[in-house]
C-alpha cells in the first residue's frame, strides 16, 4: 500500500491514483493529481501533478507544477516548476518556467525554459 | 401544504414515543400538513408518487434511510417538489449527512425550508442519494451490529470487524470511468458518493474512493475504527485512490454485494451514473449548530 510519505506528503489532491492501481486513458482534472500507480495516457491539469516514488507514467504531462519521484516516459510541460527528485526518472522533453533536478534524478531529453509565453531551448540532457 | 409520509415501523417503532410531541411541534411551527402512514415496505414510494401527482410541493419522509430512499425513488421525474426528512429510523445516515440529527431540529428546518439541490445517482435501475459501497465495508455492515455505542459494544464491534478485516480477501476490480478511462486494481473496499454530501459547497459529482488492504495491524485497526465510527461518510482519509467522475461501470472478481445508502441493493457488475435529476432537500445551514430553544417562544 502506498504510504503518505511515499506520496511526498501530498494527500489532498483531487485525483489520487494509489500504488498497485493500473490506469489506461487520459486523466484530466482542475485540481492536483497524485499518481503512485501506473498510468498509460496523458495527464492534464491547471494545478499540480506529483508522480510518487512508485508512480509510472507513459504519456505526456501538462500542468502548473510537476514533481517527479517516479518514472515518466513522455513530455512534460509545466507553466511553473518541473522538479525531478532524487528517485525520479524522466525520458522525454521538459518545458517549464524553472527546472530542478536533484542529485540522483535522471533526465534524458531536451529542456526548454518558458519565459512569458516564449520558449527558449536550453539543450539536451 | 406539507405532506408527511410516516413509517411507523421505522426505528423499531420509536415514532409512537414521540408522535404527539412531534405533531404538536409541527402545528406550532405552522406546518402541520397532511399525514399518511405506510403499512408495508414499498408503500412510501407509491405515496410519494401520488402526493407529487396531486400537487404537493413539500414531501417529508418520517423514518430512516429506507423510508427516505423509497420517497426518492417514488418521486421519479416529479418537479417542483422539495423533500424533507424527520429522522426516526434505526439508521439515519442520509439525514445526518444533510446536517439533520434530531426530530426536534428537523421540525425547525422544515419550517425554515432552506433548500439544497442534490443530483440523484442511478445504480442500475434504482436511484440513490448519497453513498454506494462494496467490498469490506459492505461485508462489515452485513455482519456487525453497529447500534451499540457504549464502550463494551464498541469494543466488541472492533474485535469482530478487525478479525474480519485481517482475513478479508481483496476483490479484483475493473472499472470504466466516463467511458474513457479504465482502471484495474485489487481493492479492499470501494465507495462512491456524491461529493456534495462531503462538501455542500462542492458541485454534484461522483467521488470514487478505493483502498487496498490496510495491511499492517495498526493500520487495519485504525481503518476499521474509522469505518465503525464514521458510518455516514465515504472513506476519505484511508483511501489510496480517489477520483471524480460522472459515470462508472464496475466489475469485480468475484462478484460482490453492493450496499446503497446503507442497504444491500445489488451485486456487481453494475453501472453507476450521476443523473441530471435533482431533488431539492430541506437541509441545515452549513456550519450551523442546532440548539433547542429554552423557555417561551416569542414570535
Amino acid at each position: 500500500m502506498a504510504r503518505r510519505d511515499d506520496m511526498l506528503g501530498v494527500s489532498g489532491a483531487e485525483t489520487v491514483i494509489g500504488g498497485g492501481v493500473t490506469v489506461k486513458g487520459n486523466l484530466a482534472s482542475e485540481g492536483d493529481i497524485m499518481i503512485d500507480g501506473s498510468l498509460t495516457g496523458n495527464v492534464t491539469t491547471t494545478a499540480d501533478v506529483t508522480i510518487g516514488n512508485n508512480g509510472v507514467v507513459k504519456g505526456n504531462i501538462t500542468a502548473l507544477g510537476v514533481t517527479i519521484a517516479g518514472s515518466v516516459k513522455g513530455n512534460i510541460s509545466a507553466d511553473g516548476e518541473a522538479n525531478v527528485r532524487e528517485t525520479g526518472q524522466v525520458h522525454g522533453d521538459i518545458s517549464a518556467s524553472t527546472l530542478a533536478i536533484s542529485s540522483g534524478g535522471i533526465f534524458v531529453g531536451t529542456s526548454s525554459v518558458k519565459d512569458h509565453g516564449m520558449t527558449k531551448e536550453t539543450g539536451a540532457n | 401544504m406539507y405532506y408527511y409520509i410516516v413509517n411507523p415501523a421505522a426505528g423499531r417503532g420509536q415514532l409512537k414515543n414521540v408522535q404527539d410531541k412531534l405533531r404538536a411541534r409541527l402545528i406550532e411551527l405552522g406546518i402541520g400538513g397532511e399525514w399518511a402512514r405506510t403499512t408495508s415496505p414499498g408503500e412510501a414510494a407509491k405515496m410519494a408518487q401520488a402526493a407529487a401527482a396531486k400537487g404537493h410541493t413539500t414531501i417529508v419522509a418520517v423514518g430512516g434511510d429506507d423510508t427516505v430512499n423509497e420517497v426518492i425513488n417514488g418521486l421519479g421525474t416529479a418537479e417542483n417538489v422539495a423533500v424533507g426528512i424527520i429522522p426516526l429510523g434505526s439508521t439515519n445516515r442520509l439525514s445526518s449527512q444533510l446536517g439533520i440529527t434530531s426530530w426536534q431540529q428537523a421540525c425547525v428546518l422544515l419550517a425554515a425550508r432552506r433548500l439544497t439541490p442534490y443530483s440523484l445517482i442511478a445504480a442500475g435501475q434504482k436511484f440513490f442519494l448519497s453513498t454506494l459501497t462494496l467490498g469490506f465495508e459492505t461485508e462489515l455492515d452485513k455482519q456487525v451490529d453497529t447500534s451499540p455505542t457504549n464502550l463494551r459494544g464498541r469494543a466488541s464491534q472492533l474485535k469482530t470487524a478487525f478479525t474480519q478485516a485481517r482475513s478479508y480477501e481483496s476483490l479484483h476490480a475493473k472499472i470504466m470511468v466516463d467511458d474513457d478511462i479504465s482502471i484495474e486494481a485489487d481493492i479492499f473496499s470501494l465507495s462512491i458518493a456524491n461529493q456534495k454530501f462531503l462538501n455542500p459547497l462542492a458541485d454534484n459529482r461522483l467521488i470514487v474512493t478505493m483502498s487496498d488492504h490496510p495491511g499492517r495491524s495498526l493500520r487495519t485497526a485504525g481503518h476499521v475504527w474509522q469505518l465503525l465510527r464514521d458510518r455516514g461518510r465515504a472513506g476519505e482519509d484511508t483511501a489510496t485512490t480517489r477520483f471524480l467522475a460522472r459515470r462508472v461501470v464496475i466489475e469485480t472478481t468475484p462478484a460482490s454485494s453492493i450496499m446503497v445508502d446503507g442497504k444491500v441493493a445489488s451485486r456487481t457488475p453494475i453501472a453507476i451514473r450521476l443523473t441530471d435529476r435533482r431533488i431539492r432537500f430541506i437541509t441545515e445551514k452549513v456550519g450551523s449548530e442546532f440548539r433547542e430553544a429554552v423557555g417561551p417562544r416569542v414570535n
